[in-house]
């Protein structure tokens, strides 16, 4: 190896570095283009009163920069829609993660037939979305719906929840849970596939029901899996939009108006694209916040438990 | 990562939770079906919708004769287009988030850089964002740059999910693999790439196809993107099928039977690559 000395060896790992370097580069490029400047271009449109029917006047209007967040600050509809959204994610994120994790336990066992079983129940999630809210419409205008024609059949007929202010909510909940609790059910079944025979088995031989393990065994050791699931379930319920889009329409009243809707219907019905850029800013700083802030909290108990 | 990546649902081989009885094990089969038959009811329904004439399309009776009147009607009008406008923004949306996306996630895994959390963390947040911090700006830009209503201004925006899908699976993949072959390779002087090309990629096939196919499931579902920056000539089918419910009276046929032919190509890939999905769902939050 006489032959090799350092400075030609040095080289040679600057080059492969550099190849690597180039082959990043292009996908940094394309990111930057479509996240960062976008981003900029947001902030920039929150900035001024940007109303397309009067574009002359408004676009590129700096004079008063902070009016529209002053104003969402008193904006009723504004603080309704985060309620409404609040509301909304916990319910929905609750109950995928119940009934994900009650089908996970049900058919947690190797056999053709459930395995067949958790295959179709892909279904729901990778629908397009679009679909699973025609779906859902279908089920729950009363004329025409099956549900609403076997409970009438079976002597309880009921009113429709998506024109029922308390109810509409909820009809939309349970739309999105049977849209995503495939992707709990996926999540957990890989957690409860990963717990050791021994404990289980152990148990079991002292006499342990059921439940006890369950409780004491399982739910433990799933926990950390159930947190994963439950933040990005959280996450990507604030994305929901075609079934409030085809469901309600945000109604009745405003009852269903989560924030990306009230956005977007600033801007595409009211063409108020400054004030609807300031509501899209403020939920991706809520959002962030939110991320970070569970990120401290997680921090912190994963201290606390060692 | 490492927790699901040993673990198969969708394999029989995956590992016997404790034994059950004989019995039991009816019982659970008994229960699992019941549950399969209610929870996929709301799907079959409007399955059976779309073959359903016009003026029966909402009876009960699950007896009827079933017609192919509703899928006939789709084919005039714009509903084919819609059909071919997501065909070409998906394929081309997936093809080009792999030509960017694949070398950086190969580079990513390879290379320590010392941004490397940095871009994680960048590529985690672009996830999080709200679609609408994204079509605000978009929608503006595309009035000045000429893209509204173009497949390659639905491509574009696509690339915020699928170069973040790719570059985190692919990393993933890449990770698995040891580097002694290519370094192997190095050393008798092979380049960078032309290792990464003749050696590296053959062994992540498989992930690279599951990759493909959820970019290209992700941009097919895509509706609100779809919905705000296409108007006529780059509408997609999701979209195509709302136009349907335009009317005095929804044409329930036809927004059945589209809405059936929108999601088989969705069904089919998701199948061929449900063991890959419990990965790319949740493709990269579990690395920290």
């Amino acid at each position: 190896m006489m032959w090799f000395n350092k400075s030609s060896l040095i080289s040679v790992e600057a080059q492969r570095k550099r190849s690597f370097l180039l082959g990043l580069l292009p996908a940094l490029v394309v990111l930057a283009a479509i996240t960062i400047a976008p981003a900029v271009y947001l902030f920039m449109t929150s900035l001024t009163p940007l109303d397309l029917t009067r574009q002359e006047e408004t676009a590129g209007d700096y004079s008063r920069p902070w009016t529209n967040y002053v104003e969402l600050g008193s904006d009723q509809r504004f603080h309704n829609s985060v309620w409404v959204q609040v509301k909304l994610s916990i319910f929905t994120v609750l109950l995928q993660l119940v009934v994900g994790l009650g089908v996970a336990l049900l058919l947690n066992a190797p056999s053709r037939f459930l395995e067949a079983v958790r295959t179709v129940f892909l279904i729901p999630m990778v629908l397009p979305p679009i679909v699973v809210s025609i779906i859902w419409k279908v089920i729950y205008i009363p004329d025409v719906s099956p549900i609403h024609r076997l409970l009438e059949v079976f002597g309880f007929p009921i009113e429709s929840l998506i024109t029922n202010p308390k109810l509409a909510l909820w009809a939309i909940a349970v739309a999105d849970t049977w849209e995503w609790f495939p992707f709990t059910m996926l999540i957990l079944l890989a957690a409860l596939q990963m717990i050791p025979d021994e404990p289980l088995e152990a148990a079991r031989i002292d006499g342990a029901g059921s439940w006890q393990l369950f409780q004491h065994i399982i739910l433990p050791l799933i926990r950390p899996t159930i947190v994963v699931a439950a933040l990005f379930r959280l996450i990507d319920s604030i994305k929901a939009f075609p079934l409030i889009y085809v469901l309600t329409n945000g109604g009745p009243g405003m009852v269903t108006e989560v924030t990306n809707y009230y956005a977007f219907i600033e801007a595409f019905n009211f063409s108020y694209w400054g004030y609807a850029g300031a509501i899209s800013v403020l939920m991706v700083a809520g959002v962030f916040f939110f991320s970070w802030l569970i990120n401290r909290m997680a921090g912190r108990s994963a201290l606390q438990e060692t | 990562m490492s927790m699901v990546n040993s673990v198969d649902i969708f394999s029989v081989r995956a590992r016997t939770p404790v034994r059950r009885r004989r019995r039991q094990r009816i019982w659970l089969y008994i229960a699992a079906g019941a549950l399969l038959l209610v929870v996929m009811f709301p799907f079959f329904w409007m399955l059976q919708m779309s073959f359903r004439s016009m003026d029966d399309i909402f009876g009960f009776s699950l007896i009827f004769k079933p017609t192919l009147e509703n899928y006939g009607a789709l084919r005039t009008g714009d509903f084919p287009k819609s059909f071919w406008n997501s065909v070409a923004a998906s394929v081309t949306s997936t093809l080009l988030s792999l030509v960017i996306g694949v070398p950086a996630a190969y580079s990513l895994s390879r290379a320590r850089f010392h941004m490397q959390n940095r871009i994680a963390l960048w590529i985690l947040a672009t996830r999080m964002a709200p679609p609408i911090a994204f079509t605000i700006p978009f929608y503006l830009a595309y009035r000045q740059l000429n893209l509204q209503d173009t497949i390659t201004g639905l491509v574009i925006i696509y690339l915020t999910f699928n170069l973040a899908l790719v570059i985190w699976m692919m990393q993933t993949y890449f990770d698995a693999i040891p580097q002694t072959l290519e370094e192997a390779a190095w050393v008798d002087g092979c380049s960078v790439w032309g290792t990464f090309l003749r050696i590296t990629l053959p062994l992540t096939a498989p992930g690279l196809a599951a990759t493909a196919v959820l970019c290209f499931i992700y941009s097919w579902n895509d509706f609100f993107f779809a919905l705000i920056l296409t108007r006529t000539k780059a509408q997609t089918a999701p979209v195509a099928i709302v136009n349907f419910m335009q009317y005095e009276g929804w044409e329930w046929g036809k927004i059945a039977a589209g809405g059936t032919l929108v999601m088989l190509p969705v069904i089919i890939f998701s199948f061929l690559v449900r063991h890959y999905l419990v990965r790319g769902l949740i493709a990269g939050s579990l690395k920290e």
